[in-house]
């Protein structure tokens, strides 16, 4: 009996300094986060001079090189594309923006991102804290997951967005592009055509957002940006889709704008000479408005 | 049940209470009861085979002892061996030699047409297969008395914490233990909670943190650069090692807080310096197995040399057999005996090479260590992949060493985190290479930050155990 007693002051105390370490813990990867450099760490910091604003999945990022965009407009850009990230994200993102710093100019969707499932949900656990959109899109999918991260609070960090804003400490994380071209025999590969699909849920968000945005005075654009002639996209679903999801809208479609293989660093993922090379393209096209 | 399920935190301090307030008799029915509460958690029908596969044995272990006349005793163990293969014969291996049968007769140009059945793998099969046959084993050699109690022989056979995937505790172990009455030990306690928790960073922190980036580069090789999948080879070592050692771990971990020893079943097996050593250092308890009931059967290293290397191939082509019921496994057991041959054979000549060199024994055991490791990844390679043509299809590709930036790595910082992740297991392995004492104010430091890692860089999607398969 004596033995048991004594595991279970033991075991208390180890609960005792579980829970202290993880409160401190918690309260110093908040610090860290939020003194990042990484993407979003910056929409909730605050004080973002921003002109230009990015938002896209994957093809968001490696289409929209943001140190590029400056350098065409002279203007401030800011890519806040991430891998998967689907429109409610986005819109909730965006609002968030709004709500931390001055509005921008221009806001460019990557607009395929309407197809993209709900994928990065789980990631947003570490920003969930700092933004009740977020918190609320997490909680939906993930309600057993976000009661204990309210118990644990060092459970949050526990994310790819961490390690991110870890990794970007110092610098800035707009630099991240693929550098690779695409291998020969992917080049070569079989052709097979593809017909993406818009979750309804995307649309949704996207008939939201678009309208919200302009409403505060700020340009959006609808862009779908090039893919590589390997993979034969079927865009009229979308277009159609976002036609119907956003009275007015006008979609700019880039998907077969690039031949060359040199600019891609898989099918659907442009380098960044292909994203320069696309951006030159939005110039010429008066997209965007860039120096002579 | 899994040992990373929500269910298992349920179950674990149910089962403790129901232990640590119970005595005799009634103490064995709590653990049996539980363990098949446990196992039945995945299956419920194939308790029945469990139960069958104990009650052959206990009866065959009786009739083993109680019998004088040795052929009858030759019989009998032949009877109990005959049935433990052939229980894990049919329900691992039917399909197996079926389809190998019907692919040999396609090449032959027969073409016989040989049936497949939807058979399920019971979990643990392997496991707890090998537990009993060894006990036949060790009463028909009369280096073990049969077990009388069936009770307590079923709760040996059932006993959760090693049922499903080891390590394999035999009966001259576990049996002797199971009739005395543990006390709750306030030192054991502490160490079996550290170790817990060290199996659990092991299993949810890097195991299952590497688990994705090794998928997804075993399963698509041609879109992953040599680079790339040279580093899928390295994380899968240290996934497969996290994962079992780590399920071991928390095995042994929850016997000692339970008063029982499971001994160890693995202990540093990537600073080898020779298979020899890896072999004394990797899932101990089958290689043991292996030893006592294969290899030293066969005659072990008692008939000159080519009979020596005869019964090392033997008993590694059926070690790797033993994992699986498909041919890569089979070349896996067959790299390793080829190792373990192959050591016999330079191994001499490059010690004296050594002396001659005056080589320092530091830069010797390094370089050792390093080319035990990478041969293990080599044969890692035909472990993992779901065919040879898969295994190639990787190896060549890293051979070719086209691509090997950095930049052409998919997943960088999920990448680094991996690196990190074994990069910081080596140093603890390093750190703890010479056993000491530990004062409990260390163990909660120590159990503490293992909770604090667990929800740092824990990966809580649920993924089963690697030796479940087997």
């Amino acid at each position: 009996m004596r033995e048991a007693k004594r595991f279970a002051v033991w075991f208390a105390l180890l609960a005792i300094v579980v829970i202290a370490g993880d409160r401190i813990g918690a309260f110093l990867c908040s610090r860290v986060l939020l003194g990042s450099q990484f993407r979003f760490s910056r929409v909730y910091r605050g004080g973002s001079n921003a002109e230009v604003l990015v938002i896209g999945d994957s093809r968001g990022v490696h289409s929209f090189y943001a140190p590029a965009i400056e350098q065409l407009t002279g203007r401030p850009a800011l890519n806040l594309s991430f891998n998967s990230m689907s429109m409610p994200i986005a819109e909730a993102l965006l609002a968030d923006y709004l709500d931390h710093n001055p509005k921008p100019r221009m806001v460019l969707i990557e607009t395929t991102c309407v197809v993209v499932d709900r994928g990065l949900v789980s990631e947003l656990r570490t920003y969930a804290g700092l933004s009740k959109r977020l918190e609320a899109l997490y909680a939906r999918e993930h309600p057993h997951a976000a009661a204990a991260g309210r118990l644990f609070r060092l459970l949050p960090y526990d994310s790819e967005f961490f390690l991110r804003a870890l990794m970007y400490l110092r610098r800035s994380d707009q630099d991240w592009i693929n550098r690779n071209v695409i291998a020969p025999q992917l080049a070569a590969g079989p052709r097979g055509r593809w017909s993406p699909r818009p979750h309804p849920e995307n649309l949704e968000s996207l008939g939201r957002l678009v309208p919200m945005l302009q409403s505060r005075g700020i340009e959006v654009q609808l862009l779908i940006a090039p893919y590589h002639r390997s993979v034969m996209v079927d865009m009229n679903e979308i277009i159609q889709s976002v036609k119907r999801s956003v009275p007015g809208a006008h979609v700019l479609n880039y998907a077969d704008a690039i031949e060359d293989s040199r600019y891609f660093a898989d099918g659907v993922h442009m380098n960044a000479d292909g994203s320069e090379a696309f951006l030159r393209m939005l110039c010429r096209d008066g997209v965007l408005r860039c120096r002579s | 049940m899994l040992f990373n399920s929500f269910a298992f935190l349920i179950f674990l301090p149910l089962f403790m209470i129901g232990y640590w307030s119970t005595r005799g008799r009634a103490r064995l029915w709590v653990m049996f009861l539980a363990s098949l509460v446990f196992y039945a958690w995945w299956d419920w029908r194939f308790l029945f085979l469990l139960l069958f596969s104990a009650l052959v044995d206990y009866s065959l272990g009786l009739l083993l002892e109680n019998e004088q006349d040795d052929p009858a005793r030759h019989r009998l163990i032949v009877l109990s061996v005959v049935v433990n293969l052939g229980l894990l014969g049919f329900f691992k291996y039917f399909n197996f030699f079926a389809d190998s049968a019907a692919q040999l007769s396609d090449a032959l140009g027969l073409h016989v047409t040989w049936t497949t059945l939807r058979i399920v793998l019971p979990v643990g099969i392997s496991f707890y297969v090998f537990k009993t046959m060894s006990y036949t084993i060790d009463v028909y050699r009369r280096t073990q008395r049969a077990e009388h109690d069936l009770l307590r022989f079923a709760t040996f056979v059932v006993f959760f914490p090693e049922l499903v995937a080891g390590p394999i505790v035999r009966a001259s172990r576990l049996l002797p233990q199971l009739h005395r009455d543990h006390r709750f030990d306030y030192e054991r306690a502490l160490s079996g909670l550290t170790l817990i928790c060290a199996g659990y960073v092991r299993k949810v922190v890097v195991a299952d943190s590497l688990a994705p980036l090794v998928d997804v580069r075993f399963a698509h090789p041609e879109a992953h650069s040599a680079l790339s999948l040279l580093i899928g080879v390295y994380f899968y070592a240290f996934q497969i090692y996290c994962d079992f050692s780590g399920y071991s771990s928390i095995a042994i971990g929850i016997a000692r807080i339970l008063g029982f020893d499971f001994g160890i079943n693995f202990d540093r097996p990537y600073f080898s310096r020779s298979f020899s050593e890896f072999w004394t250092r990797w899932h101990i308890s089958l290689s043991s197995w292996l030893r006592d009931y294969l290899y030293i059967p066969l005659g072990g290293n008692r008939g000159g040399t080519l009979f020596t290397f005869r019964n090392l191939m033997i008993t590694m082509l059926l070690g790797g057999l033993w994992h699986g019921a498909r041919w890569t496994f089979v070349a896996w057991g067959g790299l390793h005996g080829l190792y373990l041959v192959s050591q016999r054979l330079i191994g001499p000549a490059y010690q004296r090479v050594v002396k001659s060199l005056r080589v320092p024994r530091a830069a010797s055991n390094a370089f050792l260590i390093l080319l035990v490791f990478h041969l293990t990844c080599f044969a890692w390679v035909f472990f993992r992949a779901q065919s040879f043509q898969n295994a190639w299809q990787i190896l060549t590709s890293i051979a070719s060493m086209q691509d090997i930036s950095f930049a052409s790595v998919d997943n960088k910082i999920l990448v680094l985190k991996g690196a990190m992740l074994i990069a910081g297991l080596l140093f603890v392995e390093v750190l703890t290479l010479r056993p000491r004492e530990i004062s409990p104010a260390r163990r909660l430091a120590f159990a503490a930050s293992c909770i604090w890692i667990l929800l740092l860089f824990g990966s809580f999607s649920g993924n089963t155990f690697i030796y479940f398969q087997f």
